[in-house]
């Protein structure tokens, strides 16, 4: 799992040195490692393909740019996550395109079979089988427009944890919040996608 | 079930997400075995997390880290870019330089003498060289059919960024497999050997940063000669012009009067000749520029040039300033 693997990461402390003597290869080796990870969480939190390209290309040239200013007080991977999430928030907030697209998000695109499959999902007591779900095409379009009328704390903080897989402490030095706002906050935001969900229906 | 309770949903989702200490944890499971209502709450909790963490992993687009370099090559050099704040201080600039050129003109006659003089020693131009001979050797593999052939020697401040920029510019122009690159500490070299037209889309595309570097020197290759033409401050339509010459004789004039021309401009005080080159000041003597072409930057596809077809061979050197 990600959280398990972003651990106190020695690899990337000896990178993260050998870029800043200059190491280009050390960077590329940082880019390579993360650019995934940073472009699906920012892919999640902004949608658009094109904008998270954009953000993400920005999110590792900040790094670059601020890797001699980097102290190790916390660890690499929470603090290029840290600013890819700063840069897709001030992008989400600035962007008006975005905000109508969250506005209407949530009325196209979703089909009967989506509905049904959402009902069935919501009332049924059994425990649902992931990998199923992960090949419903409907659930999961429900679910990015289920994330998308969240607002943008609360979408942040439930991608970092169920889609990145950071613990609580991770996205705490991420978000640059206490752990109680993380818990709180993440529990809001759940409550709230299933109010949403319910909605749909 | 009534309203949900915010401390309680706080818990059930920290418990899902396995951030409970033993005894809080052994609290909700009691809660959960006594209270239907709680258990069916924590079972939605858990579909939630289960359809946000089952969306599909979405991979970056594949030439990110190429896109990360163009991305801090462009900043790097637009850092460097001077800026101009006051743009009346700009203009009695331009009219001291007019009065300075007439001085210049006078200086001119006594100058050409000493420049042609510099131009036409080969030792001098070669000695100025920062590759090794070994280097050289192993990168200008020059065949017969070449009709020019030569060396364009660059400094740059920002070597990372600008190697960043013209990987960029040879691989948007699909010149990767005509070029063949060496990377030291302080210098990189590409030797290209492909077609006039390849060069002149690949010049087009140095234009945009020619002017970041601290000098530009094309070594025109005169064996069949025997004597060398240097061409310092030499520009990206300059090199196009005298690469674009009919034969290699032509070429080698077309150096020589180029030579001379930035030679007087670099010596001239003032270097008004350098302003009137670059068509931003003084027209003291217009000199016709070349067209080049290619000089979009976005990527084509590119048909392969036949060898036949890849008649110039042009190694160019980016040295890193001390």
């Amino acid at each position: 799992m990600h959280a398990e693997m972003a651990q106190v990461d020695i690899a990337d402390a000896i990178l993260v040195e050998r870029c800043k003597r200059g190491d280009s290869a050390a960077m590329e080796r940082l880019i390579l490692k993360y650019q995934n990870r940073i472009y699906n969480v920012i892919l999640k939190m902004c949608t658009n393909p094109h904008d998270a390209a954009e953000l993400t290309q920005e999110t590792f040239v900040k790094i670059i740019q601020s890797i001699a200013k980097f102290e190790s007080k916390s660890s690499f991977y929470t603090w290029a996550f840290r600013i890819a999430v700063n840069l897709t928030l001030n992008f989400c907030q600035r962007n008006a395109r975005f905000e109508l697209r969250s506005l209407n998000s949530g009325d196209c695109g979703r089909s009967r079979e989506g509905t049904q499959a959402l009902s069935e999902l919501l009332s049924d007591d059994s425990s649902p089988d992931p990998e199923k779900m992960a090949q419903n095409k409907e659930l999961c379009e429900i679910a990015v427009q289920s994330l998308m009328k969240l607002d943008d704390e609360q979408r942040a903080v439930i991608i970092l944890r169920d889609i990145e897989g950071m613990n609580y402490a991770q996205i705490a030095d991420v978000l640059q919040v206490k752990l109680g706002t993380v818990r709180s906050r993440l529990s809001r935001a759940r409550s709230r996608l299933r109010e949403i969900m319910e909605a749909m229906l | 079930m009534n309203r949900p309770d915010p401390n309680i949903d706080e818990l059930l989702s920290s418990f899902i997400d396995g951030e409970l200490t033993d005894s809080q944890r052994a609290d909700v499971e009691r809660l959960i075995a006594y209270n239907p209502q709680v258990a069916q709450r924590l079972q939605q909790f858990q579909k939630i997390k289960m359809m946000v963490s089952s969306l599909p992993h979405v991979k970056s687009p594949r030439e990110m880290v190429e896109r990360i370099k163009a991305s801090l090559a462009a900043e790097a050099l637009s850092a460097e870019q001077p800026i101009y704040l006051d743009e009346r201080k700009g203009m009695r600039q331009l009219l001291l330089r007019r009065v300075v050129a007439v001085a210049a003109m006078i200086a001119l006659v006594a100058i050409l003498g000493g420049v042609v003089y510099s131009i036409l020693v080969p030792e001098t131009a070669f000695e100025r060289a920062t590759m090794t001979a070994a280097d050289v050797e192993s990168l200008s593999d020059i065949t017969t059919t070449v009709v020019f052939s030569g060396r364009l020697e660059l400094k740059a401040g920002a070597l990372p960024a600008v190697d960043a920029f013209i990987n960029r510019a040879i691989e948007d122009n699909g010149l990767s497999d005509y070029v063949t690159k060496t990377a030291q500490p302080s210098n990189r070299l590409y030797s290209l050997n492909c077609s006039r037209g390849d060069l002149n889309s690949l010049l087009a595309d140095l234009q945009g940063i020619w002017q970041r570097f601290g000098s530009t020197t094309l070594y025109v290759d005169t064996e069949r000669f025997n004597v060398p033409v240097v061409v310092n401050a030499v520009t990206a339509e300059q090199t196009a012009e005298i690469i674009n010459q009919d034969n290699p004789e032509k070429s080698i004039e077309a150096a020589k009067d180029f030579a001379i021309l930035n030679n007087m401009a670099e010596l001239m005080p003032g270097r008004q000749i350098s302003a009137a080159i670059d068509n931003k000041g003084v027209d003291l003597i217009p000199i016709p520029k070349p067209v080049l072409t290619g000089g979009d930057r976005k990527k084509t596809e590119k048909t392969v040039t036949p060898e036949s077809k890849r008649d110039v061979s042009l190694t160019i050197v980016v040295v890193g300033s001390e």
